[in-house]
């Protein structure tokens, strides 16, 4: 099976502000050819590492991040490296550039000068806030973002009962930021492929990550916009204007589940019926409720929370669920991302697969696809790229320098 | 040079069947590219959105408060019209919609007119409703060959799970996304204060019929696509899951810390005023003589135990507790200006209110644009974050307007691009049909 993106060419020059879209590039099929400064990308300092020992070889954050693609290095800022970068920029489809603003204008290789050197190429930059603006030179990173991009005061814990907050607003772990950005830059990207295949014409596409992290939240804005009216952040659900029922409630295992309600008709009856089936209904079954207009209101909801939280309580969390699910009703386990593993729904669609380290010995589960390929493969390998694994691929075999030549350059530090 | 500029996805039409959020924002993206997008809507059930609070009043008095979780509660005679909601505006601006009523034989026939003329169909119905009404990728492939059909029940179509129901607190509870946020045990899970697998379900939606219409373009052939809300989010673990394959570890809360790259202090921190908060994230030597500096050269953090990194991330609560104490007496904003300045990673955690009125940076890059709705008014509309520099790109989409009202263009979708006559158009409204 084809790749979807199965004759693009992609470079990339990225730490995490970028890596992840050249992941999901490289998932769907594109060639994906990562450029790291010699010693390699820095990317590879984060953790958690394998067998707990911090090597740039050895980086789990870098393993997942780049899985798919192949790597060089390539000290870009030398004269013979810029050169070769040129080389490389010529032939490609797609430049991911993620690296600190003006780093490429400073080697001469502006805009203007790369859609020179290849007129087809999709130029993409992912900066922190922009190419300019009065917070264009701030420093951030992951938990910097999701303060400023507005996840943060959506996300944590309720106030306590006086209204007030005893615990701060929560960024939700790992790398959020980069990967908000890296979806929405792989839209852009992707959209600019299809873009030239009617203009014959490459692309800049300028991606601040501040911008498109500011954009994924939900109903905060319209609630500013429309009513001027502040969402609250409360556990474990959607920040409103108003302290809302919980969601969240423990289960018998210590674990939690999440209870939403079947918003559709019928659904209370559906309910009630499985909480019966239970011996948990409560006093659900009171004429009263059978009519819609005493469902309603503060009261209520809190005492429908309730009983359905009694009933959780009694379940172990993975006890109850499927078959409150094979009746139409949402809940779930709230669960560790390795206990998906072992799930017969993701096994049935490859979800996971296992991936080949031969330089170790060993294969390791790996999320795959974002979706069941019917007639585009998702990538299944290889795994992320060892330092300079394809220097020789790329320098000799595509680039055609002879090994004296690669030899010479890596004496010089430049690869 | 006077050359036009030219939507990236020009040419494209996309018959949208989709609804909320996770659904209903692909299609918003792709818009945003140039897509012309038609959204299906019948009035017997309309998408909660339309129903949900906030509203657009004439009168710019405060909407009504209720909870966007609490579904149960919509009382949809209570709505005054359903052209108001001012979520659904933003999630479906630069879109076009019509009514079509997909229960009745005639209705199904007229989509399928639709279908001959579109590249693409999208759907967000439960996971047989398509196949029931005799409409499944082989009926859709018949009519158009090389259609590109994509289905997106909550877990996917292929398993056993096929029927179980997804909303976006339940994708981000069973991929992990939830178990991954918030301050250790035993604290419980915070998870996501919004649906966070709504947008992200909104991103593959669109990221994956991307993917397929640029194949399409490059070969000819359409295909059909059976995606979830679920795994996504799944995708997004994958560190965690490798940390688990690997080494065993179990993943733990670690609350704001930084317990991959090694930061200190690295958090949300009180500042005055009313749960005001500012993040800051020290991680170099240099950035922790910069924020002492500051602080203004406080002796506690000249005693040894903060002297390197490493003491400083393991002294962290006592860490924590002293720099709280000095940033409960600042103005976040303030103090983030100070910061920055002088080179330390620090971001107020900002609010709908302060990104809205007073980030310069977000009102540099444009990222609300004033899109006209046609009942309410011109309101401000989220932007797509990507600026290109030759394609014309924005959420107002070809139709260059915020979301469509019920409806409203029914006379553009069924005369101009089906063909229908007056006549036939007011034959299909008496019958029920459109």
């Amino acid at each position: 099976m084809d790749g979807f993106l199965f004759d693009v060419k992609v470079l990339e020059l990225a730490d995490e502000k970028g890596e992840f879209c050249g992941k999901l590039l490289a998932g769907a099929g594109a060639d994906v050819l990562k450029i790291e400064p010699p010693g390699g990308q820095a990317t590879r300092e984060i953790g958690p590492f394998y067998h707990d020992q911090a090597d740039p070889e050895r980086s789990l954050y870098f393993w997942h991040y780049n899985f798919g693609k192949r790597g060089i290095t390539l000290d870009i800022e030398s004269p013979p490296g810029t050169d070769l970068l040129k080389r490389l920029v010529a032939e490609a489809d797609v430049l991911i550039d993620a690296q600190p603003l003006g780093t490429l204008e400073k080697l001469g290789l502006d805009w203007n000068a790369l859609h020179a050197l290849n007129p087809r190429l999709i130029y993409v930059v992912l900066s922190p806030f922009g190419p300019s603006g009065p917070w264009r030179d701030y420093k951030a990173n992951d938990l910097v973002h999701l303060a400023l991009g507005g996840q943060m005061m959506c996300c944590g814990y309720s106030p306590t009962d006086d209204g007030s907050y005893d615990t701060p607003p929560i960024a939700p772990q790992m790398w959020h930021a980069y990967h908000i950005a890296g979806n929405q830059a792989f839209i852009a990207t992707v959209g600019a492929l299809i873009g030239r295949e009617m203009t014959e014409v490459g692309e800049m596409i300028e991606l601040p990550i501040h911008q498109a992290v500011s954009v994924c939240t939900e109903i905060d804005v319209p609630h500013w916009i429309y009513g001027q009216t502040r969402c609250y952040r409360q556990t474990g659900r959607h920040a409103q204007p108003a302290i809302g029922p919980e969601v969240q409630f423990p289960t018998k295992d210590g674990r939690y589940s999440i209870i939403l309600p079947n918003p559709f008709p019928g659904g209370y009856e559906t309910l009630v019926g499985f909480l019966e089936g239970k011996d948990k209904a409560g006093d659900l079954n009171e004429e009263k409720y059978k009519e819609p207009k005493n469902r309603r209101g503060r009261a209520f909801t809190e005492h429908f929370a309730d009983i359905q939280a009694a009933c959780v309580a009694d379940f172990d969390m993975e006890e109850i669920w499927h078959e409150a699910q094979e009746l139409g009703i949402p809940w779930s386990p709230i669960r560790l991302p390795e206990e998906n593993l072992e799930d017969v729904q993701w096994q049935t669609r490859a979800t996971f697969s296992q991936v080949e380290h031969p330089e170790l010995g060993e294969s390791y589960a790996y999320t795959g696809a974002p979706l069941l390929p019917n007639e585009c493969a998702w990538r299944q390998g290889p795994r992320a790229p060892l330092i300079g694994e394809h220097n020789r691929e790329v320098f000799c075999e595509q680039l055609e320098l002879s090994a004296e030549e690669v030899a010479d350059l890596q004496n010089k530090g430049i690869v | 040079m006077g050359v036009k500029k030219r939507r990236p996805l020009e040419g494209v039409r996309i018959a949208d069947l989709t609804w909320l959020l996770a659904g209903a924002g692909g299609p918003r993206l792709l818009a945003s590219l140039g897509a012309e997008v038609i959204r299906i809507e019948w009035r017997d059930r309309l998408d909660f959105l339309r129903y949900m609070p906030p509203f657009a009043s004439r009168t710019k008095e405060r909407s009504e408060k209720a909870g966007a979780m609490d579904l149960t509660g919509l009382d949809t005679g209570k709505v005054q019209s359903v052209n108001r909601g001012g979520y659904f505006n933003d999630i479906n601006a630069g879109k076009y919609g019509i009514s079509l009523n997909m229960k009745a034989p005639q209705g199904r026939e007229l989509f399928k007119k639709l279908v001959a003329v579109s590249d693409v169909v999208v759907e967000a119905f439960t996971a047989e409703t398509m196949q029931k009404w005799g409409l499944g990728y082989d009926t859709l492939k018949a009519i158009k060959p090389d259609i590109i059909y994509m289905q997106q029940p909550g877990w996917g179509y292929k398993g056993p799970y096929v029927k179980y129901a997804s909303y976006g607190p339940i994708a981000q509870a069973v991929s992990g996304l939830t178990e991954q946020s918030g301050l250790p045990a035993p604290h419980p899970p915070a998870g996501w204060g919004f649906s966070y697998m709504d947008w992200s379900g909104a991103y593959y939606c669109a990221m994956t019929i991307l993917m397929a219409l640029y194949y399409k373009k490059r070969t000819g052939k359409g295909q059909y696509l059976d995606c979830s809300q679920v795994e996504p989010g799944i995708g997004m673990t994958g560190t965690a899951v490798l940390d688990h394959a690997v080494n065993g570890r179990h993943y733990q809360r670690t609350g704001n810390r930084s317990p991959y790259t090694p930061a200190a202090p690295h958090g949300a921190y009180p500042c005055a005023g009313d749960d005001r908060w500012i993040a800051i994230a020290v991680t170099s030597e240099e950035e922790w003589q910069a924020f002492v500096r500051i602080m203004g050269n406080p002796d506690w953090a000249g005693q040894s135990r903060f002297a390197s990194l490493a003491e400083r991330v393991q002294y962290q609560d006592e860490l924590d507790r002293l720099v709280s104490a000095w940033t409960r007496e600042q103005d976040p904003f303030d103090l983030q200006e100070r910061l920055q300045a002088a080179g330390v990673p620090a971001g107020v955690c900002q609010t709908a209110q302060d990104r809205i009125e007073r980030d310069p940076q977000l009102k540099h890059l444009n990222w609300l644009l004033p899109l006209e709705h046609t009942e309410i008014g011109t309101w401000p509309i989220k932007d797509i974050p990507f600026h290109f520099a030759n394609g014309r790109v924005s959420q107002g989409g070809p139709t260059e307007r915020a979301a469509p009202c019920y409806a409203e263009d029914n006379d553009y979708v069924y005369k101009e691009l089906l063909g229908l006559s007056q006549v036939e158009i007011e034959a299909f409204q008496d019958e029920g049909i459109i």
